[in-house]
């Protein structure tokens, strides 16, 4: 067996049969986005590659929560993916931060932190499209390999993944890939409030917050979901 | 409904809008501030860089308010956050790094003294450095500016010192101080609006490393959340509304400024009514407002006879490499590598002006010196690269790890950006922001001297860079713009055909209407331009107490 199989099932990310009815989605659209022109030091690079083109007139709407829709390993409960789809998720974000001698995605609990960011109001854009992509992965494993993403081994994920990245660069499955890869690293070197880094694995892997290092973190209890939600409506 | 009439109703808190709002205040006049972000705290400034950095905390979202950005007029429009700055009271001081340069007097007089450029229009400004320099000695002392003035080829005359001594800085500032020595190049501690010792109440910099693009929970920073705006708010007569959209400016029959309609916090459209009225949302969103601002007497925007109003938008052209030191490599030799201070504020301006008339147009810039920014989020997405050329996997970890072994030693160009025909604001009314607001349309064209001069000021920065046997050399961009950093779509001058402000920023067309951002700069020199920008509003202020004491501006 392949020992990130097995770390994958240790870890419990149970496969669920089948993905939850969801309504249809358009196919992976083109996606149309520019580079920030500018530095501004920090990078307010906004979601990187997230400036989709997208009629004003279509305002996100809020998310309806139907309930949990899944559970993770850690007994957390979902919002955004099914059992199924988190196992997908698991999986490649994975693949992005694999553990090796050091701490992996899923040490840091990446697929929960996406799993909640992923339902901040003004998100839905970038959910939607990281939903359809996810479907497409799942798709395209089912055609390549007659299995599910999370059923085959790590290196025929990884040659899927590395198809998608070398997809056209206005392609939906590029976009997907830049999106899985940034919102895998958020998850893992956000602030651990947003429900991933968790014990700041993320943190001491790129030397943020160590001692001897060079910027403070946010203080113990701080909530940043909490203030993402609130922010835009201090008065 | 209409509100209460106010003596002065100023659209936007940063730089531009908060020394009026003070010295208006001051004399006594009563002012309406609208601001359309929030009203963020010291507390709510934490250092969480997915709130901070990567959502609508400060930016809004492409997706509810876009500007459309095309490269040149051929280019097609994209959807982008470029050129957005902080959208919150305290604007893009709130989240600015805080480098407070002055121009030097050649800025003033660029066209005269360089000359014409083909395919430029450049133009000279209608002041001089002389008229601005005590305007600058003002707005550092009300801000609050930490620094040290020496001596070099293109010094700005000074009339004293800094308010404040500079900050400390990381042993790597004497390093950059020995190489330039060798090279006769000067060596100049930056100067920043943030406060190194207790000043006004205000607490010092705790030396955290998260200025650009965070808001600083010491209030060290001296934006104008921290300095001007409570002082501003302190005089009672100034009213502050965060929360407030402004849609149009309004006219009277007379084609005079007669109210501002706005959006406020609940989605509810006001009118606020002003004898005087002062635009200060950014170069970009000010044009955009001027532009929306139709009516019969101004068919294609407020003050926009000329139809000059959104025309020659000056970005600052950006460059920069960076040098990687592997710590592991460099333990013996250099110790302090690890030393935890955040600040380099190392400026070379040896080339402010170009040695030679080599490249045809001799501006040249600055380059600043600092460490890259220690966002790990940030980083860690660079490191992933992009596209094709991207990697994941044990490849990524491997530049994780190897990142957590270095420090990143960069400079940033500011250089000219030559204003052009082809750079311009426009609104573009089939795509409407989250308020219905036709959104700002921006087109690019960069002029090919300014690229050159960006290019070499790079090579000078790496000539210091590689002197210091860095064990990676990496040069990021030679061609970049600083959409933040913006200018010159309402530019001042003394003739009404060829700028849209008069001399002290009033709008050549319409009496009672100012500009105070970055609209006005006819260029936009070689340096960041927040000082500049709040310098010149402390100066207009001055002249606009002055005339309505005399009932001037107000038509009395």
């Amino acid at each position: 067996m392949h020992p990130d199989a097995a770390k994958r099932r240790a870890l419990g990310y149970a496969r669920a049969p089948m993905p939850r009815a969801r309504p249809p989605r358009q196919r992976l659209s083109r996606r149309s986005f520019i580079r920030r022109l500018t530095f501004l030091g920090g990078g307010v690079v906004l979601l990187g590659p997230l400036a989709c083109k997208r009629s004003s007139e279509e305002a996100p709407k809020p998310a309806v929560d139907p309930g949990p829709l899944g559970t993770a390993p850690g007994g957390q409960r979902t919002h955004t993916f099914s059992s199924f789809e988190l196992a997908v998720v698991a999986a490649a974000a994975e693949r992005i931060l694999p553990r090796d001698e050091d701490p992996g995605a899923l040490d840091a609990d990446v697929p929960v932190y996406i799993d909640r960011i992923l339902q901040t109001p003004e998100m839905q854009p970038m959910r939607d499209d990281f939903l359809e992509g996810l479907a497409a992965l799942e798709r395209r494993s089912q055609r390549m390999f007659q299995k599910g993403f999370s059923a085959i081994t790590p290196a025929e994920q990884d040659e899927l993944l590395t198809l998608f990245k070398d997809s056209p660069p206005r392609s939906g499955e590029a976009h997907f890939l830049e999106l899985l890869t940034v919102l895998t690293l958020e998850g893992f070197l956000g602030d651990p409030s947003y429900g991933g880094n968790k014990g700041k694995v993320g943190w001491r892997l790129m030397g943020f917050d160590a001692v001897g290092t060079i910027a403070m973190a946010p203080p113990e209890g701080y909530d940043g979901p909490k203030c993402l939600r609130e922010c835009g409506v201090h008065k | 409904m209409s509100l209460p009439q106010v003596d002065i109703c100023i659209i936007g808190s940063g730089a531009g809008g908060a020394p009026m709002a003070l010295e208006l205040g001051r004399a006594g006049f009563k002012v309406v501030v609208l601001e359309k972000g929030p009203h963020y705290r010291p507390q709510d400034f934490v250092h969480d860089e997915i709130l901070n950095s990567r959502r609508n905390f400060f930016m809004p979202l492409p997706w509810e308010e876009p500007h459309l950005v095309r490269k040149g007029a051929k280019g097609k429009y994209e959807r982008s956050t470029a050129a957005w700055t902080a959208n919150c009271v305290g604007g893009g001081t709130v989240h600015m790094s805080g480098f407070f340069y002055r121009l030097k007097p050649v800025d003033f007089r660029l066209r005269s003294t360089l000359g014409a450029v083909p395919g430029s229009t450049i133009a000279d400004w209608p002041i001089s450095y002389e008229e601005l320099a005590p305007f600058y000695d003002k707005a550092e002392q009300e801000l609050g500016v930490s620094g040290q003035a020496v001596a070099h080829p293109f010094a700005e005359p000074r009339s004293g010192p800094y308010p404040l001594p500079p900050l400390d800085v990381h042993p790597v500032a004497g390093e950059i101080d020995n190489a330039c020595k060798v090279m006769g190049w000067h060596s100049l501690p930056t100067a920043r609006g943030i406060i190194s010792r207790p000043y006004k109440g205000r607490a010092p910099c705790a030396y955290c490393a998260l200025c650009g693009s965070y808001g600083c929970e010491m209030g060290a920073k001296s934006g104008t959340n921290a300095s001007l705006i409570p002082a501003a708010v302190a005089t009672g007569n100034v009213q502050l509304r965060p929360g407030c959209m402004a849609r149009t400016v309004e006219v009277d029959k007379k084609g005079r400024a007669r109210s501002v309609i706005y959006v406020d916090t609940d989605g509810v459209t006001q009118e606020q009514p002003a004898k005087v009225i002062v635009v200060s949302c950014t170069a970009v969103e000010s044009a955009r407002l001027l532009l929306n601002s139709t009516s019969s007497r101004f068919a294609s925007g407020l003050a926009n006879g000329s139809g000059l109003v959104g025309k020659n938008l000056i970005f600052s052209s950006f460059g920069e490499s960076q040098a990687t030191f592997r710590m592991s490599k460099q333990a013996e030799k250099r110790p302090w590598l690890k030393d935890p201070g955040p600040f380099v504020n190392r400026s070379i301006q040896d080339f402010y002006l170009m040695p030679d008339e080599r490249f045809g147009f001799r501006k040249g810039g600055t380059l600043g010196f600092m460490w890259t920014h220690p966002n790990p989020i940030h980083a860690a997405t660079g490191l992933a690269g992009s596209g094709a050329s991207a990697v994941f996997g044990k490849a990524l970890k491997d530049r994780m790890r190897a990142y957590r072994d270095s420090r990143i030693l960069q400079f940033e160009v500011y250089g000219e950006f030559l204003p052009t025909p082809g750079s311009y604001v426009g609104v573009e009314g089939s795509v409407k922001d989250k308020y219905g607001i036709p959104v700002a349309a921006i087109t690019v064209e960069r002029h090919p001297t300014d690229l050159v001069a960006t290019r070499f000021l790079v090579e000078r920065g790496e000539e210091v860079l590689l002197r210091l046997e860095p064990d990676e050399l990496k040069r990021t961009s030679t061609s970049g713009e600083t959409t933040i950093l913006q200018h010159g779509t309402c530019r001042f001058g003394d003739d009404a055909a060829t700028s849209v402000l008069d001399r002290n920023c009033r709008a050549h067309e319409v009496p009672n209407l100012y500009v105070v951002d970055g609209s006005f700069m006819p260029t936009g020199g070689s340096v960041p331009s927040t000082l500049t920008i709040a310098a010149n509003s402390f100066r207009v202020a001055s002249h606009l107490v002055r005339a309505l004491k005399q009932g001037v501006a107000s038509g009395g």
